[in-house]
């Protein structure tokens, strides 16, 4: 091996060492866990039930719900498309994975087939409203399209395929992925699709295109001057946060024992925007930070306080919006800018 | 027919290959007001042509129209032969149209380089390579340093743009025009609220465009002594009519102008 080639391969440790440590320790935890109370790695390896089984679970929701606000910080933080209605790029998946296994006894992969053309029409058919109405008109026209497919999962004629008010349940899963039996696999099936979706979405922003999605969320006008066609880049980002949905949507049909029609409706698209008010909008990583946060407040609140939990949880959103504005993320970047800044002018005393 | 001196030295004898820009009886109301009130122009190709006039004469409005930003009235829009009157506003740039505003218009957030970055990707074929990096396409960086350096913002080019003082903002907004080499430049009032001692470097260097690439630049500005100075024609506008034409001298001895627009305030100093 040549002298260059390790040292790019120091380089790229070096400077990836936060994630991949992160990484490495997702990997661990369930036997971590599972060391903590006791259970072997081998026990953890065989699903055995106990901590580790219930952290991994918690776990499997959390990248779920990230995949989820990754989706919406593309349209939303990074492309400044304000949508009220990105629940429904969740349900339609979550539904559909439902009613294509139960209904229809199709295979994974077949489901998967259909999820992509219908996230690609419903990301056309937001698109369509684009070039007519932009910003708070954006957001109700979405939230119309939206709450018309919440009603329409609601309803009792189609009760037989979508469980209407009650939610969908009864979806057979398939062993191999079964979430009862073979959690670990799903975990490791869940965790790899969010590194996989978030890698390609740090390479999005980075692209020529992703870019182009960047000016448009900072000044329009002067893009389309620039002669972009806004028009097609936003519905890129529709398209790819669509499909993310979606896949999202399908994890958690497949996860969940059932799915609830509160996930078609605007409380959903709230907890989207909450996840990236916590963690930081239009910085992807404050999507997976924010989900972590939003989702173990949640637990924990839940768990320690009960039914007040709801009230507290929206006074700590109204605290992180003001005193964070930016977001975990946001506001760790900022202040890591300052800390450096400060570093340098102390260093610069003593020279 | 409203009464409109036509009878300038500068247009004698053009052959219509020769016309870069032409309007036809374009107009534009807001509401009551006429903004710009039946003005044909021609212009004509590789020359310096400044539009003149008091605030409110109707100047940006014009260049809106050019420039495809807002839709006429009535009226055509005509350039190279072409009728572009309906045309979406992303496409100016696309036959050669370059345009710079009034009001700073830039991506704020956003850095020197990146601004620029962005004019000089925009007319390329790689626009949807979602998969690859920005920065393997050397191409648009090579020229965005090119850019940077030929408007003297190399030592900004990591600065935000909203940081950048407002003078280094003004040559930003031209940079961005010069990104994709556009053969005609519609330039607002580019030296809006610049420092004097900045300015004749701007004007200078909008000159050096205009004559070492061939190019036709179409020039709002207020100074007088500049206009007269550097440009091949002069249209005069008031209340969004065209007052006069013609060359500096011609507008210069135009009694009309004198008392309409500039007053007795100018005088020729040749
Ligand atoms: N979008 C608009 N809506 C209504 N009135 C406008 C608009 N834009 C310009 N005007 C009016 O049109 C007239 C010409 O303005 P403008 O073209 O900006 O003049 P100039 O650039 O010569 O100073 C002014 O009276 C201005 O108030
Ligand atoms: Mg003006």
């Amino acid at each position: 091996m040549t002298q260059t080639s390790i040292s790019t391969r120091t380089a790229f440790f070096a400077k990836h060492r936060a994630s991949l440590g992160v990484l490495l320790l997702l990997i661990l935890m369930p036997f971590i866990v599972g060391l903590f109370n006791g259970a072997s790695p081998a026990t953890v390896f065989v699903n055995g039930n106990g901590q580790s089984k219930f952290i991994q679970g918690l776990a499997i929701e959390i990248f779920i719900l990230a995949l989820y606000a990754l989706s919406f910080d593309l349209i939303f933080g990074i492309t400044g498309m304000l949508s009220f209605g990105h629940s429904m790029f969740f349900s339609v998946g979550a539904y559909l994975t439902g009613i294509a296994i139960k209904s229809f006894g199709l295979s994974l992969p077949a489901t998967l087939g259909w999820l992509v053309i219908a996230a690609i029409i419903q990301a056309l058919l937001f698109g369509m409203v684009l070039p007519r109405v932009k910003g708070i008109t954006f957001a109700l026209v979405t939230l119309g399209i939206a709450s018309v497919f919440h009603i329409v999962v609601m309803s009792s004629e189609l009760g037989p395929y979508t469980g209407s008010d009650v939610g969908l349940q009864g979806v057979i899963v398939p062993d191999f992925i079964s979430p009862a039996n073979e959690r670990l696999r799903f975990y490791f099936i869940a965790l790899t699709v969010l590194i996989l979706v978030y890698l390609l979405y740090q390479r999005f922003v980075n692209s020529p295109t992703g870019r182009v999605c960047i000016a448009i969320r900072e000044n329009e006008g002067r893009a389309q001057m620039l002669g972009y066609n806004t028009f097609y880049f936003k519905l890129a980002a529709l398209t790819i946060s669509s499909l993310t949905a979606a896949l999202a949507g399908f994890l958690h049909t497949l996860y969940q024992p059932i799915v609830s029609p509160n996930t078609a409706g605007l409380g959903f698209t709230v907890t989207a925007l909450l996840i990236l008010l916590i963690g930081g909008v239009g910085t992807l990583n404050g999507a997976l930070v924010g989900a972590v946060v939003f989702r173990l407040l949640d637990y924990g609140l839940r768990r320690y306080i009960g039914e007040s939990a709801s009230f507290i949880s929206g006074a700590v959103y109204v605290l992180f919006v003001l005193f964070i504005p930016y977001g975990i993320v946001g506001t760790w970047r900022l202040k890591s800018f300052q800390i450096k800044q400060g570093w340098e002018r102390l260093l610069g005393l003593f020279r | 027919m409203v009464h409109r001196p036509r009878s300038t030295v500068y247009l004698e004898g053009i052959m219509d290959n020769e016309i870069i820009f032409e309007t036809k009886n374009l107009t534009k109301q807001f509401g009551a007001l006429v903004a710009v009130d039946d003005v044909s122009i021609k212009v004509r190709k590789n020359s310096l042509h400044a539009i003149i006039g008091p605030n409110g004469a109707g100047k940006t409005t014009f260049f809106n129209l050019l420039s495809g930003n807002i839709e006429p009235t009535s009226g055509s829009v005509i350039f190279k032969g072409r009728d572009i009157t309906h045309q979406p506003v992303h496409r100016t740039i696309h036959y050669g149209i370059g345009r710079s505003f009034q009001i700073t218009n830039i991506f704020p957030n956003l850095t020197v380089f990146e601004n620029i970055r962005l004019a000089a990707q925009a007319l390329g074929r790689d626009n949807f390579k979602f998969w690859q990096a920005a920065s393997q396409f050397k191409q648009y960086e090579a020229r965005t340093l090119e850019v940077i350096e030929k408007v003297g913002l190399k030592d900004r080019a990591q600065t935000l743009a909203r940081t950048l003082p407002h003078g280094d903002q003004r040559k930003l907004e031209l940079g961005i025009i010069l990104a994709p080499d556009p053969e005609v430049l519609l330039l607002d009032e580019p030296t809006a609220g610049m420092a004097a001692e900045q300015v004749p470097e701007l004007i200078a260097l909008i000159q050096d465009i205009q004559k070492a690439g061939d190019k036709t630049v179409m020039l709002v500005e207020h100074n007088m002594n500049v206009v007269m100075s550097v440009s091949d024609a002069i249209t005069v506008m008031h209340m969004g009519k065209v007052l006069a034409e013609g060359t500096p001298s011609e507008i210069a001895a135009n009694k009309e102008v004198q008392t309409a627009y500039l007053g007795g305030l100018y005088e020729l100093n040749v």
